[in-house]
């Protein structure tokens, strides 16, 4: 036994701070070792992609019939945008369990036993699945974009090509703030309500109902209250809000709201981790 | 070594820890006893800084739980072996857990072997039985091979060959010169394995001492004599200040006296004795009485509610 001993000691001399990459290694690990991410992230590319070859299709073959107020609102770089529907919602579901499935399981105790600095593990955490959500919509987006081109071209639309500047910086507009709107601002909504359904609920709704709602909602509420949502924000900045809407605003002021936004919430989700019990 | 100071945690009104005060000493078994609803696990929470008090405090060698950097090389806990992700295979339960504490990959091989899961290592936890789970837990805990062991009713549900592996598990790990915490509301679990146990109820610390000295004070000891002529013996006994009562005929319950003054008083009067025995209350019955006032949900408090009903 006296072996046994002698490695307590031999371990307990090398207490060093396990530093934040070994953070970033165990939050990866918890997330790779699911079966259900792989499922969520095949699911995000797989049917964004496939819907959008879809619309793409149907576009194709019902354009010689569409009225002009169809054909002007036909974009070939942003109807490819229209499988993102699928790749949002697996985003908000991804966000949301990578936290909600440790209380669910109540393993979140054990999270922090093994390293109760809980501003490292959270940040950690939404940095992995920040950076899994990146490569589903780096992924989805161009998929998005590529798969449709042939088909326009194939029925004669308008086509746009990736190395073009402006289609470029759309997608990239596009790859960046669906990671930020639809997985880290549900990320903070999880760690705020802590369950799975609530989650998600409020997470659809509040990036959602905006849109949803907006096309009834009188003028004086999309310019005062609708414009400075994330989400609408975002579509301002890659022009699906065209500028002549009342919702529309300027790239900088957008690009403040989302930061805004975002940090805000995971500002306010972390601190409320930090003090409550769990 | 575990400190607490006027140690308190209060959950709206209800106050489920009450002011401890105690040491847990190195290298020895703490048992940490009481009831249900006592506050056992809210005091284990604390210590591991789940949960903040809402007074006092509690440090594990000489630092609050959550200053520390590498916790997992100082102190292992279970507190809740069910607690896993049904999904998750043993392996990857561990890995995550080994990565995050900063300790090398060959520590979950090793864990893992010493609890005698490493067959199932690759298996989803969800198919775990209870006994499994609990095997896992505690593999999570020694993972930093750390000095400090808290165990949360580690028994709990187990079969009785579960029982008797964590049991021997205990007193290795104290043979090693570990320090183990292990808290339990069945006191007939700590009679083999704490050296030294804290009692408490209703959040209060009801006795903190040595565990032979705690079997001592609390065994109401008498001693039991079996003679065809008890009777004949009864008013010597008495003369002699002992406490007096009838079993059977040919039997007596005899307190206030020992069994080597009760062997001469007969031996003085010619009364011939076929038993003469020491009687010890069951340390069960012992910790019965120490929480008796303590028991948050008495059985007592249902007429009452029939009445509530009728």
């Amino acid at each position: 036994m006296s072996v046994t001993t002698a490695s307590t000691i031999g371990l307990t001399s090398r207490n060093v701070d396990p530093g934040f990459g070994a953070l970033l290694q165990s939050e990866w690990t918890k997330l790779r070792s699911l079966r259900s991410t792989w499922i969520m992230v095949s699911l995000a590319i797989g049917l964004s992609i496939g819907f959008s070859a879809l619309i793409a299709l149907t576009s194709g073959l019902t354009h010689d019939s569409w009225n002009d107020d169809v054909r002007a609102a036909f974009d070939p770089v942003l109807t490819t945008n229209s499988g993102s529907l699928f790749g949002c919602i697996l985003l908000i579901v991804l966000g949301v369990t990578a936290v909600t499935s440790e209380y669910s399981s109540r393993m979140v105790r054990t999270t922090f036993i093994v390293n109760p600095r809980r501003y490292q593990v959270f940040a950690a955490k939404a940095m992995v699945v920040g950076l899994l959500g990146l490569v589903i919509t780096a992924i989805s987006i161009p998929g998005m974009f590529l798969v449709s081109q042939p088909i326009f071209g194939h029925y004669g639309l308008e086509t746009a090509s990736v190395t073009d500047s402006a289609t470029y910086r759309i997608l990239i507009i596009i790859i960046l703030t669906q990671v930020l709107n639809y997985a880290l601002i549900p990320f903070s909504i999880a760690w705020l309500l802590r369950g799975t359904a609530s989650a998600i609920t409020v997470s659809l709704g509040f990036l959602w109902l905006p849109w949803m709602l907006g096309p009834i909602l009188p003028v004086w509420v999309k310019q005062n209250v609708l414009r400075y949502l994330p989400d609408v924000a975002t579509n301002s900045l890659s022009g699906i809000t065209k500028a002549d809407t009342a919702q529309y605003l300027g790239q900088t002021p957008a690009v403040m709201v989302i930061a805004i936004w975002l940090t805000g919430l995971l500002a306010a989700a972390a601190f409320v981790l930090n003090r409550r019990d769990v | 070594m575990i400190t607490a100071t006027g140690l308190t945690k209060r959950y709206g009104s209800t106050v489920a820890v009450d002011g401890l005060t105690f040491e847990v000493k190195p290298g020895i078994v703490t048992g940490f006893l009481g009831p249900n609803g006592a506050g056992k696990t809210t005091s284990m929470r604390l210590i591991l800084g789940l949960d903040k008090a809402t007074e006092g405090t509690v440090t594990v060698n000489g630092h609050s739980y959550r200053d520390k950097r590498a916790p997992m090389q100082e102190i292992g806990a279970l507190i809740d072996p069910s607690a896993v992700h049904g999904g998750r295979s043993a392996y990857s339960h561990l890995l995550w857990q080994a990565q995050s504490g900063g300790l090398p990959r060959h520590r979950v091989d090793e864990v893992l072997e010493s609890v005698g899961l490493t067959d199932v290592a690759g298996k989803k936890v969800g198919g775990f039985s209870l006994g499994m789970h609990q095997r896992l837990g505690i593999a999570s805990a020694l993972l930093g091979d750390p000095p400090v062991l808290l165990f949360d009713e580690p028994v709990n549900g187990l079969d009785p060959e579960g029982i008797q592996w964590v049991r021997s598990l205990m007193r290795r790990f104290a043979d090693e010169g570990r320090t183990v915490f292990i808290s339990s509301h069945m006191m007939s679990e700590m009679e083999q394995t704490a050296d030294h146990v804290l009692v408490i109820g209703r959040g209060r610390l009801v006795a903190d001492l040595p565990m032979d000295e705690f079997m001592q004070r609390s065994a109401h000891s008498h001693v039991k004599i079996v003679s065809l002529r008890a009777h004949d013996l009864i008013p010597h006994l008495e003369a002699n200040g002992a406490l007096v009562t009838n079993g059977t005929v040919n039997e007596l319950t005899v307190t206030g006296l020992d069994a080597p003054a009760i062997g001469a008083i007969a031996f003085e009067q010619g009364i011939p004795l076929n038993e003469l025995s020491l009687q010890r209350a069951s340390l069960e019955t012992a910790f019965m009485e120490l929480t008796h006032d303590s028991v948050e949900f008495r059985a007592d408090r249902g007429p009452a509610r029939d009445v509530a009903f009728a």
